[in-house]
């Protein structure tokens, strides 16, 4: 009788170390398929981005997942001057031809805004815009620079539009790096 | 009956070229006590802001520099960029639009000159801030 108890009771833990066991295996397997997973995802978002230089794959990962956006905001006002709509027109232009790939990254990204619009009361004010203004944000590392072209965009945006695009592409080139 | 319309067109495009010049204003007193130029251009369709640069740029000077600006100590310049006759002018300040400069003067010679055109439009929602602040900017270049 006593054999068969001491038999149930192995058998009974025997069991449970099994069972313990195994689902300590499958919650390392879980982990590490998410891990995978992760991964996969980060290198294929990294992957879609232009290579900058010979670094092994790991360290170009490395480097990519922390590379600084530039936000570029157009301010405006309700009843718009040719000024105002110059500078958009150009700013647009800008983006278009020498950042279209960083475009579609969403590393540049364009913001168009009525400040007359109490959509937009915040962004207006935590720039101080009140009329038209255009304004280069760098974002890097949860700090940001911010760099105030209204007056640039004034003076050439309508009848020196290649000075214009000139400033603001050496801007936005400088806040990428 | 081609000529008289002919006549009459170009009279109305002369009267609109010298209209538009004589919107320009130039005060320039005595060349030889000069010390300071103010530079305000300007495109030819202004939007209201531009309209209030150029009132509290005015306002600043006849407030509070009226005695320099008759004797020639500081001069004014309020200038269509658009015109062809400002060209030159246009070009020596990199003036393509609206654009606020101060040139400071020594002995005749052009000195140190600074573009304010960025702080205009920044400040000019606040004319008190902005009257101010270009007095204090004015006063340094005449010290």
């Amino acid at each position: 009788m006593k054999k068969i108890f001491a038999l149930n009771l192995l058998a009974l833990v025997l069991t449970t170390l099994l069972f313990f066991g195994c689902n300590q295996t499958n919650n390392k397997t879980e982990e590490k398929v998410s891990d995978d997973t992760i991964a996969q995802v980060e290198q294929k978002s990294i992957d879609s981005l232009p290579a900058t230089d010979s670094t092994d794959k790991k360290g170009v990962v490395e480097q990519k997942i922390d590379l600084p956006k530039v936000l570029v905001y157009n301010f405006h006002i309700t009843n718009r001057c040719v000024s105002c709509i110059a500078i958009e027109k150009a700013t647009t232009k800008t983006l278009n031809t020498y950042f279209s790939s960083e475009l579609k990254q969403g590393r540049v990204k364009q913001f168009i805004l009525n400040v007359d619009e109490d959509a937009n009361a915040k962004i207006a004010e935590k720039y101080q815009a009140f009329g038209s203004g255009l304004y280069v944000t760098r974002v890097f590392k949860g700090k940001e620079t911010t760099t105030d072209l209204t007056g640039d965009g004034f003076k050439f945006a309508k009848n020196k539009e290649e000075k214009f695009i000139e400033i603001l592409k050496n801007r936005i080139t400088e806040y990428l790096k | 009956m081609k000529k008289p319309v002919i006549i009459t067109f170009l009279l109305l495009l002369s009267v609109g070229v010298f209209s538009q010049k004589s919107n320009d204003t130039i005060i320039a007193n005595n060349a030889k006590n000069l010390r300071l130029k103010v530079f305000y251009f300007h495109i030819t369709n202004r939007c209201n802001t531009c309209f209030s640069i150029e009132k509290y740029v005015r306002q600043t000077i006849d407030n509070n520099f009226a005695n320099q600006l008759e004797l020639g100590i500081v001069d004014l310049y309020i200038m269509n960029c658009e015109l062809p006759d400002n060209r030159d002018m246009v070009k020596k300040y990199d003036a393509y639009g609206a654009t606020l400069a101060l040139t400071s003067f020594v002995n005749g010679k052009e000195d140190i000159s600074e573009d304010l055109t960025g702080w205009a439009f920044k400040k000019v929602h606040d004319p008190d801030i902005f009257i101010a602040e270009l007095k204090s900017k004015i006063e340094e270049f005449l010290k």
